[in-house]
Order: C-alpha cells, then structure tokens, then sequence
C-alpha cells in the first residue's frame, strides 16, 4: 500500500469471490460449494487501476511476531493479505521468514481476536465504545498521581517507544517495565561491563570455530533465529568449514547441528570455560598479562582435571578444545539462556565471554556495531528482572494504574512470585490487547488492538546487523474490525488528553508518522524535492538504512565472582530446564494452530506438552516413553508426558515453554502445561534477572500411560542406510586425522 | 532487392531459392488457427440449473446484438486466474446514458447510487484445490494461435457455451477433471497432476 492510495478506498474494493466477503464481514461461514448459485460473487464497485483479481501484489512491512523485527513482505490479493515472506531489502533476515512470521495469518485472521472496548463493571466485562473507554482511562489518568502510573510492555523501539516516552514523562511517571522470558539480558549486561557495548556486532562469518555455551543462535539466542541462521550459513560455507560445538544442558536447534555436542548440567558452563582458558594460558601461551590478577588466579584453581572431576567433561576433551580454539583464529565463544538463568548467572556468563578477550577475538570476529543514529528510536529489550521489580511494586502498593501490551505476564510469572495476588491491588488494569489472554483476562479496561497486519509503526532491531535499519510497518489491508485500533493510536489518543497543543495536529499515528518522517534529514530521502515520492519509496522498501559512527569496543575486564557450581539437592536432584520451542516461543503463538501442529524440531514431538528424560534416567525411575509423570518444584507440580531424549544431560528434565494456557482463545487453552509456573523465585545476583534455570525438581511417576504424538517414531535407520555413516574410528586411521 | 521492371529481372539460382523461401515463410505465417483441426474443444455437456440473479443480465443482447467482446468487460480473463465480473463502474461507463428507461437499468443505477455491487451468483466453479487460470488457457487458445480476437466468444464457449444465446449464465459445460483431462489430451495441454492441483 503506497501513501497515495486512500486506506478507506479498500473497503470499496470489496473481496472477490464468497469466502473472502463472508470473512470480513463477519464469523459466520460461507457456503463454499460448486453447485450453482450458491456462493457468491460480489464485483468491484470501482477497483483502483493497477488491482486484478486473482493477482498478487507484495508490500512491505514488519514482522512483530517476537523481537527480532524482520522486514517482511505480504501477499495481497482482493485487498485481502494472504501469504508472509522476508523482505529481501531488510540486512535482519535478509528475505527469509521463520515459522512464526509464516503464521503471523493466523494471529490476524484469528477468530478469537477482541473486537470491542471493554470495562469491567462489578467484577464482569460489557462492551463499550471507545470513547466511553478513553474517557475512563483518562478520568482515572488526570486523577492519578503520575508517579503510580506504570506500563508495561515487550520490547519496543521506533515511535511507538518515542510516543510512550512522551506518554510516561506528561503524567510524569518514569515506570516503563519491558518484559520478555526469552531474552538475554544478563548477556548484555556482560558485554556493557566487558566491551562497552550491550550488544556487539558477532562476525560468524570471519569466525573459524564457535564454542556455544548454551547460545542457541538458530534458535532463540539474541531473539533474532533468522538472521544468524543466515550468520551460521556463511560460517558454515567458509574455507575451510567453520567448527560448531555445542555445550548446554539439553539439545537445542544450535547443538543439533553441532561436529560436538558435550552435555553439561546447568551451572557447570563456566567452570569449562575457566579449565579451557587455563589450558589456553599454560599450554598454548596465550597472554594472560591482559587479565587482572584475581581472574588469573580464577584460572589458575580451575585445571582441566580438577574440572572434570566437577563436571563429568573429560580433560582430554577439555584440552582437545582449547586445542582446537588455538589452531582455529579467530573463534567465537558465545553464552546462552542456560548459562545466564543461574543465580550467579554474570560471573559464570563473564567467565565465558572471557575467553574472546584470551584468543584475541575482540576486533576479530566481535565488532561494535557503531552508534546508530536516531537513539530515541532504538530498542528497549525486555528481561524478566522487570517482572520481579513490577510484581513488588505492586505488592508495596506502589501502582494506581498498570497498561499492558505485547506481554502477559500472568502466563509467564513463576506461581511463587504471586504476580495474581500482587495485580489486584492496583487500581486499574488496562490491557491493549488482540486476544483475551490471561493478562487482559485480569484487565479491568480492555482495549482491542489493531493486529500487524493492519497498523503503522517503525521498528528497529535491538540486533544490529550489517546494514542497521528503521523497518517500516505499513498495514497489509484495511482492518477486519473497524472497531480495533493501532497500539501508536492508541497512544496518541493517550497523549492527545494530556498534550494537545503538541499532538492534537495529528489525525491519527499514520500522520504522525509521515510528521516525523519529513522531519528526518534530507539524506534519508530518495527525491528531497517530493515528500510523497520519498514517504512512498521508503515504504516500498521496507526499509530506512540508517548510517553509524563508527566506534571501536573497549576491553575492560574487572574482577570476576567465582562461578560456583550449584550444590545438588537430594529432595530433588534433576535441574529443570524450561525450554525454547521455535514455533510457540514464550506461549504468545499458542493460538496458532500451523505453530501447534508443528513438531518439536528436536523430540519431534507433536501436540500438547511433555517431558524430556535422558533414557538413563528414566531407567532409574522406571518411566517409560509416554509415562504419566508429574514434575514437581519446591513451589508446585505439573503432570505430563514422559519423552526419552538421548539429546539431554542425565541430571536435567527439560519441557518446552508455550503451552499450558488457561485463557487465550480455543486453541491454546487447556492444552498441556506452563513449566514457568513451577520456577523457583530466584534471581541472577548482579542483573536481578530470573535465574530460570536454577530449579531443582524431582520426578515421580503416577502409573499411567499415553501415546507420544511424533513425527519419525524411531531413533535409528532401521539398516536402510538413509543417510551413510563411517565411525570416527575408521575416519582417524583411514585419513590419518 | 529492387526490381525496376519485372521483364529485366534475370532468373537465376538464387532468385529461385530467395522466392522458395518467401513461399516457405509466407507459409509459416498463415495463421495457425486457419489450418484445419488444430484445436478440439472439450466435449461434453451438462444441463445446469436456471440460476436468478440479481439483476437478470441479458449476455445475448451484449453480445449478440451489438457485439461486445467478452474481454471488454471480462477484462482479467487474459491477465489474471480469473475472469471477473466487471465493476459497477465499467456498467456505468455505458449505462449512464445508454437504455436508461429499461427496469433492469434503473435496478443498476440504483446499486450505483447506493455504492453498491449487486451480489451475483457464480455459476461457474471448480474445486479448491484446482488450479485453473484463465490467463494461460487464452494464452494458448487465442494469443499464441494469433486466432482473431473478436471471435474470443468461440474460444470462451469452449467451457461457457454460448453465452450469446442466453441471458444470465448457466452451467452447460460439466467442468469436471474427466472432461478438462480429455481437453487436454486432444490439444496436448500438460498432463502433470501438479499442474492443476497444486
């Protein structure tokens, strides 16, 4: 859609064809039947020049299915958006799209979607008109004091976040909490502290050798799987092919396509790392000299035997690394969720991002990815540190009045927090929201959102990669239900009540956008002489590259905690690992059903949820494939499935996050369980963030049996020879290696 | 070569063979379409219903008496995977001054005042997961035949029959995969499942 054409016009331009018309018109089906006379067809009254019906013409946008904002591109026929793809113009996924973009159709088209304003009036919701729903907020906004006004949100960046800001400083409260469970905030803070910079710029393709410490890059790894599986392709068709090995608890995308995958419980990360730095400084003389001297005698405790005693990793394997990661220069060592959800999370992170400073990587193959140049623009990325500061505010009875958007922090609170308990005591919950999700089922104001597909906005990746960008999202077509609104209209109308000398010029978010858009400097536009040309230009791309200063990383290392390996309960001797399943994420695409029916892409398995065992371990339970089990925490249990999965540590139990839903439409609620609700409270000491993988669990078995859904019911080829193997052994003595 | 005068032109070996090959190529360039059997049309009827419409739209007296190309106003036929059923707009281009005083025109230009479609009924349909384009059969029927294009209608009833002899459409042709496969066997259309259930 260009700026030139008049949004109204589409609803002009009705749908071709009876399924079309019916859909946007309302739920009730059509007749879809070859007989005659029963379907219908309805004409353009007055079609725009270039529309043909049954002709598809691709726009540009945004991806806002999680943070990552990719440059997308939608297929729109009969003014009706039909089929997701990367944009090629976007430097984030460079014309790729992953599983989660692909569905974003079904968020849109969903039936479940809100359609109405709501108030909640003694305890149940009815229907009002927005601005009866506006007015509440705001009789409640000018009465309150600014100071208990909070909001709270995903990651947010371009003029939404210019616009929230603006909000949050004219009631004068500065209570922004960003919340994601997917995140990696610890991370960033140990690359702010070690490197100057929270999010440096990972060259994998000049990398000959990565060591992942739980960094699942293709798959939730810096919230960004597209563009470094993009990373990982060129890291991986270098000359010579670049080395992948993988070191976590429980195997991910990342460690499956791993040349080594070595187990390790979580907690005992940084310990490796700290043998393979001693192996680095005392048998490949690395220079320490750039070390100060605690951390050297950090290292110096931490031999590779002394370690492997502690962590089960052999020391032969231990030194073959260090080997390894001298002869391949310059590497990239990396550290993940596993490593950053420990309550001393940062040291053990620290102690591994180490290990680039020892082999001369920084400069190399970790880079600054320069200043960007519209910082008010740039993402706020979401922990879950601000979950834990939110939940006491409210508990402290610090907060009148609480939005919501682009979260739910009702699903993703560990029980133990009491997130529940702590939201009824503030006084008005307003969630602006698509679905009713069990956030906005708690809201005593609910505000129905314009879906992605239909509203104005700008992006710009937290990630910056080659090529940083504001990406620009323009609606695919006219909205399905009139009575839905941007979250930047939204805003705007919030702004509007408080400000109006300064934003009542604006009709709407679309005009403020254009507003700032002539605003930006010349060089930003393709034709400086035409505003429309330029605006039009802008969106046909997709995209506005935006130029960097160039800065270089600082290299400070400080003094770091002694990672401790966290001490085994006999109560409960298996850690919980709660993880990633690309397709569900954090349980925000569990009501779409093309991202339910797709298999887990490790277990395979489909449908509901489930627990991974090692088989050991489920040997020494006596728990079979498809045992009833319940997993159960110092502060609550979950029955499930039990799934034997060879790709685990023996001490670990992993469950993928995303199911479990209460609320959230037909096709989330009541399917399996939320391992994030039997997580202890614990937090990373330094960053405040919750150690997520710092719970002890214990397993018992309950007697019942199930049917494990799974694509591929076998492990092995069956001697067909599907894919041929040669063993290591013959490999070594054959070509000498 | 320029000929003055035709009694000088000398005859030899390679005038003979420059006017072999003016014969040849003149040959090719006969319209495929006037060399005799090169197209079957399907065959096969059906006797669908009387389906009402909204407005009953008489095809006859556009086509017949007074000639209009099919593609005038089905004009996404040879863009597009289908047809269309023309805007309002382009009924109006005409309407607006022509046969003003008829009961079905007055019901039109009420629909247009209004801003309004008048809801049609499709008569002819095929299944989802049938990939049928109108664009690539008039490709092959009419464009790359070079057939004359005001005879469209001859190549529209292949599948429409003739739609000149009636007023609102009625399913004639059966449209089943049977008979779209026999069509395509006789005019070596593609035999490929994926072509059309894709």
């Amino acid at each position: 859609m260009t700026g030139t054409i008049n949004r109204r016009s589409f609803i002009k331009m009705m749908g071709w064809g009876g399924v079309g018309t019916a859909l946007g018109g309302c739920d009730v089906p059509t007749t879809v039947t070859l007989e005659e006379g029963k379907e219908d067809v309805v004409s353009y009254l007055m079609p725009e020049e270039y529309v043909i019906p049954g002709v598809g013409v691709w726009y540009a946008s945004t991806c806002t299915q999680c943070a990552a904002a990719c440059g997308t591109q939608g297929r729109v026929r009969e003014g009706r958006v039909l089929k997701m793809e990367g944009n090629p113009n976007s430097s984030v996924n460079s014309g790729k799209l992953c599983v989660m973009g692909q569905a974003g159709l079904q968020g849109h088209y969903n039936p479940d979607r809100i359609k109405e304003p709501m108030i909640r009036k003694n305890g149940s919701l009815s229907l009002v008109g927005w601005d009866q729903a506006l007015a509440t907020i705001n009789d409640k906004l000018n009465a309150a004091d600014g100071a208990r006004v909070a909001w709270f949100t995903g990651t947010i960046s371009g003029h939404q976040k210019v616009l929230l800001n603006a909000l949050l400083e004219s009631n004068g409260s500065s209570k922004h909490y960003v919340h994601e469970v997917v995140g990696n905030k610890v991370l960033q803070a140990v690359s702010r502290d070690m490197l100057g910079d929270a999010m440096p710029k990972y060259r994998f393709d000049k990398a000959k050798m990565i060591l992942s410490f739980g960094a699942d890059f293709l798959g939730s790894w810096m919230s960004s799987p597209v563009h470094f599986a993009g990373e990982y392709a060129k890291f991986r068709t270098n000359k010579p092919r670049g080395l992948l090995v993988a070191i976590e608890p429980k195997m991910t995308l990342t460690g499956g396509n791993a040349d080594l995958w070595i187990p390790a419980r979580p907690g005992t990360e940084a310990a490796i790392a700290l043998a393979i730095a001693n192996e680095l400084i005392n048998a490949h003389n690395k220079d320490a000299a750039i070390l100060p001297e605690s951390v050297r005698n950090l290292i110096g405790q931490h031999s590779a035997e002394s370690v492997a005693k502690q962590t089960a990793v052999a020391a032969d394997r231990i030194k073959r690394l260090a080997q390894l990661l001298n002869e391949r220069s310059p590497s990239l060592v990396l550290a993940g969720a596993p490593v950053e959800g420990q309550t001393n999370g940062y040291a053990a992170t620290a102690a591994i991002m180490l290990l680039n400073h020892l082999l001369g990587n920084i400069g190399q193959t970790i880079e600054s990815p320069g200043a960007f140049a519209f910082a008010q623009l740039e993402a706020t990325t979401g922990g879950t540190a601000d979950l834990i500061a939110f939940t006491q505010n409210a508990k402290d009875k610090n907060l009148d009045v609480a939005f919501f958007y682009g979260t739910n922090p009702v699903y993703s609170a560990p029980d133990a927090l009491k997130f529940g308990d702590a939201l009824k005591n503030i006084g008005m919950k307003v969630a602006i929201s698509q679905f009713m999700d069990e956030t906005t089922a708690q809201a005593d104001v609910i505000l129905p959102a314009a879906s992605y597909l239909e509203d104005w906005g700008t992006h710009v990746a937290a990630y910056h990669s080659e090529q940083p960008a504001i990406s620009m999202q323009q609606p695919l077509m006219e909205k399905l239900y009139e009575t839905t609104r941007g979250f930047g209209d939204v805003l705007l109308a919030l702004l509007q009540n408080k400000n109006k000398d300064k934003y009542g010029q604006y009709a709407d978010y679309y005009a403020y956008l254009r507003h700032a858009f002539s605003a930006m400097p010349a060089s930003y536009k393709e034709n400086p002489a035409s505003e429309e040309h330029s605006w039009n230009a802008v969106l046909q791309k997709g995209v506005i590259k935006v130029q960097t200063t160039d800065e270089s990383l600082s290299t400070s290392i400080a003094e770091i905690d002694t990672p401790t390996i966290p001490a085994s309960d006999s109560a409960y001797p298996l850690t919980l690992v709660p993880s990633v399943r690309l397709g569900l994420w954090d349980g925000r695409h569990a009501n779409l059903p093309w991202l339910q029916e797709a298999p887990d892409q490790i277990a395979k398995v489909v449908w509901d949820s489930w627990a991974e065992i090692h088989p050991s371990t489920a040997k020494k339970l006596g728990i079979e494939q498809g045992s009833i089990i319940k997993v159960s925490s110092k502060h609550g249990e979950v029955t499930l499935k039990a799934v034997l999965l060879k790709g685990l540590h023996p001490d670990v139990v992993a469950i993928p996050m995303g199911q479990g839903h209460t609320e959230y439409g037909r096709f989330a609620k009541g399917l399996g369980v939320n391992p994030l609700k039997i997580l202890a409270p614990e937090q990373e000491q330094k960053t405040g963030e919750l150690a997520m993988y710092a719970t002890n669990v214990k397993i018992t078995d309950t007697g019942k049996k199930d049917t494990v859904v799974k694509i591929g019911s076998t492990d092995t080829q069956m001697g067909r020879k599907l894919v041929g193997t040669v063993p290591v052994e013959q490999v070594r003595r054959t070509e000498g290696a | 070569m320029a000929v003055k005068s035709f009694k000088k032109m000398k005859l030899n070996m390679t005038a003979y063979i420059n006017i072999a090959l003016v014969l040849l190529i003149g040959g090719l360039l006969v319209p495929a379409w006037l060399l005799a059997g090169d197209v079957k049309p399907p065959s096969g009827d059906h006797n669908g219903k009387e389906v009402p419409q909204p407005i009953e739209f008489p095809h006859n007296i556009h086509v017949k008496d007074n000639g209009i190309n099919c593609m005038y106003c089905h004009t996404y036929a040879r863009r597009s995977k289908v047809a269309g059923i023309p805007p309002t707009s382009k009924c109006m281009g005409c309407h607006k001054t022509i046969a003003t005083d008829k009961p079905r025109i007055q019901k039109l230009t009420e629909y247009w005042e209004k801003k309004e479609s008048p809801q049609w009924k499709k008569v002819h349909d095929v299944p989802d997961f049938v990939h049928f384009t109108h664009e690539k059969h008039l490709k092959k029927f009419v464009f790359d035949r070079d057939f004359p294009v005001e005879n469209v209608k001859e190549v529209c009833a292949f599948c429409h029959g003739e739609l000149e002899n009636m007023t609102v459409a009625k399913k004639v042709k059966p449209l089943t995969m049977g008979w779209c496969r026999r069509c395509h066997e006789a005019n070596g259309g593609p035999g490929d499942c994926w072509k059309c259930h894709k």
